[in-house]
């Protein structure tokens, strides 16, 4: 019995030396401290938010007490919930998009016989490699003439267009050539006897795009619309272009516009209005965090 | 659904049908293709490809959304380099790519492969070296202004703890930029060590097995087998760093709007404010045009860099 279960034990302890060798004890070391260097700034930014503008004077860890009503306060200083609401309608408007507008033209890329099926192909590779930065000027001038939008005539004189609208924050910033792109990838990976079967069985090409085939990339969905959510949300330029009005500006617009007065910055209310900005994206990233990683690993590797 | 799911198997015969019927049959799936995939055509090409044409065309106007507008030919771009402020901002921006790319490449290429050892707790690390790059970036930026507060900063009070005098970070011109970049390495490592991870995971275990019975040492192993391996995947890392840090706008705009002076001042933001606030859409073109070559430049020296390292 002791004979049998000595070697037993060394073996074990043999296939996993690496526990206790100072070597790994080290990585452990490094990659912990690691971590607490990315994770501090945001524990730092949420004990300030619990701070009294008093305490915050001079440099302290923690709060001497939680106050909360920082967070009602900071509401009421500047209009965070209509941020915040912005905000969402211009993640979910712009998911949406992205999603109709990338599925239907990655599905007919990857599975449809088009004339010039590579060609296309192409095109929207090269496209996908257009920052957005590089099109800031005449996309500006191009969304402010869409034509019979916000006072503009049929030739696009006249009016504002889009500018200072829901269309020109969500519309130009959708459907980007990167997610028809990881669209087709998903659908060119599924069977052609699936669509052919389907076929026999009288249905039509949409109704195999919409009932059979897509169905079946659920999971290239939620990486798409993870993706397209979190761009969406962290979206600052192209609001700060086309926005004048309160009403209409997302939470990142309203907390660069809160911080701009050095004078009169209240720490912890804009700490609040920070934590109220970040908050759903972390919990977003903690659940979808293995998609995401994936897509994101993918995103790499194929380009 | 699922009676169609059990098909496949009995639609294979049917594949010889008549060639009159099959070719209806494709013509009507190429019309399907054609509109399905309009919707997407149209867009990028109303909001992408018109834009890059127009930016070229614009570049060589001197046009500022009035109704006049006139031919300057290669004026602007003349006059940029005669402009201090695009000329400060140029030489920050690329100044701030140099620095920032190699640093935060090497920072992450060393955590993806201490993340690719056989250890406990990956996902707690992968989540807290990516949680910094999910959130917004004026969301970091406005944390990392309050923590280069002179007054009452997380920066000053930790430096404080060693004896250190409290510096004024983003107010000093000597330590605004390098500042700067100390959020752009932060932020951006996340991207880059899952890409690594991913890159490191795929490199073959059976050679590196074998240079390991060849006598090959950890450093030996990393070197010949590892680093030609990851080849690709650190160009494409080279080529998104390099065009996200010719993009970096949020962070100063948030952090210094430039300041002090113009120590900070970089290309996207002078762009933007030719362009929004000056009212300059041509010169602001032409600075974009500008712009696009510079990161042309950039990643053509980054391919040579690639194939040097490769025929070694």
């Amino acid at each position: 019995m002791t004979s049998a279960t000595l070697p037993a034990a060394t073996a074990a302890t043999a296939a996993k030396p690496s526990v206790l060798r100072p070597g790994r004890i080290l990585l452990y070391v490094v990659l912990t401290v690691g971590a607490i260097l990315m994770i501090t700034p945001f524990v730092w930014m949420l004990l300030t938010a619990f701070k009294s503008n008093l305490e915050i004077a001079k440099f302290s860890w923690l709060p001497s007490e939680l106050r909360w009503r920082n967070f009602v306060e900071a509401m009421q200083t500047a209009p965070f919930l209509t941020y915040f609401r912005n905000s969402l309608f211009i993640a979910v408007g712009e998911t949406l998009f992205t999603l109709a507008v990338c599925t239907t033209a990655g599905y007919a890329l990857a599975k449809l016989p088009l004339r010039g099926g590579k060609a296309l192909l192409n095109y929207f590779i090269v496209l996908l490699l257009v920052p957005f930065q590089i099109i800031l000027v005449p996309l500006f001038l191009i969304v402010k003439s869409i034509p019979l939008f916000g006072g503009n005539n049929i030739l696009g004189q006249g009016g504002i267009g889009w500018l200072n609208s829901w269309w020109g924050l969500i519309i130009p910033l959708g459907a980007a050539p990167l997610f028809t792109f990881l669209a087709r990838q998903f659908y060119v990976s599924l069977p052609d006897q699936l669509a052919q079967a389907a076929r026999v069985d009288g249905l039509g090409e949409f109704g195999i795009f919409w009932r059979i085939m897509t169905p079946l990339i659920k999971p290239a969905l939620i990486t798409i619309a993870v993706f397209q959510i979190e761009a969406a949300w962290n979206g600052f330029l192209w609001p700060l272009m086309i926005t004048t009005s309160d009403d209409m500006r997302p939470l990142q617009l309203g907390l660069a516009i809160f911080s701009q007065n050095p004078a009169e910055i209240q720490w912890p209310y804009l700490m609040a209005g920070t934590a109220l900005a970040t908050l759903p994206m972390i919990v977003l990233f903690v659940f979808a965090q293995k998609r995401f990683v994936e897509g994101m690993a993918n995103v790499g590797i194929k380009g | 659904m699922s009676t169609t799911l059990e098909r496949p198997a009995v639609a294979t015969p049917r594949k010889v049908a008549p060639s009159k019927d099959s070719r209806a049959l494709v013509r009507g799936q190429a019309r399907a293709g054609w509109a399905l995939l309009t919707p997407a055509l149209l867009h990028s090409g109303v909001f992408i490809v018109i834009p890059v044409i127009a930016v070229l065309v614009l570049s060589l106007t001197d046009y500022s959304f009035g109704d006049t507008w006139a031919w300057v030919g290669f004026g602007n771009y003349a006059d940029l380099f005669r402009d201090v402020d695009f000329l400060a901002s140029l030489w920050h921006t690329v100044l701030y790519a140099i620095v920032v790319i190699p640093i935060s490449m090497a920072i992450s290429l060393a955590v993806a492969i201490g993340l690719n050892q056989k250890i406990r707790g990956l996902g707690f690390f992968r989540t807290a070296y990516y949680i910094p790059t999910v959130t917004a970036t004026v969301a970091v930026a406005t944390i990392w202004l309050w923590i280069y507060n002179p007054g009452s900063g997380l920066a000053n009070g930790f430096l404080s703890l060693f004896g250190f005098a409290p510096n004024r970070w983003l107010a000093d011109p000597a330590t605004a930029l390098p500042s700067l970049m100390v959020v752009g390495i932060w932020q951006g490592l996340g991207t880059k060590i899952i890409i690594y991870l991913a890159a490191l995971q795929g490199v073959s275990r059976d050679l590196i097995e074998s240079a390991q019975l060849d006598g090959a040492g950890r450093w030996q192993r990393f070197a010949n087998v590892t680093w030609p391996a990851i080849g690709p995947v650190q160009f494409f890392v080279l080529i998104t760093s390099i065009v996200g840090t010719f993009q970096v706008f949020d962070l100063v705009y948030v952090m210094t709007q430039g300041g002090p002076g113009s120590e900070t001042r970089v290309l996207v933001m002078d762009i933007y404010q030719n362009a929004f606030q000056d009212l300059k859409l041509g010169y602001a073109s032409a600075e974009t045009v500008i712009m696009m070559i510079v990161i042309a430049a950039f990643i053509a020296v980054g391919r040579l860099l690639q194939k040097a390292d490769a025929n070694d």
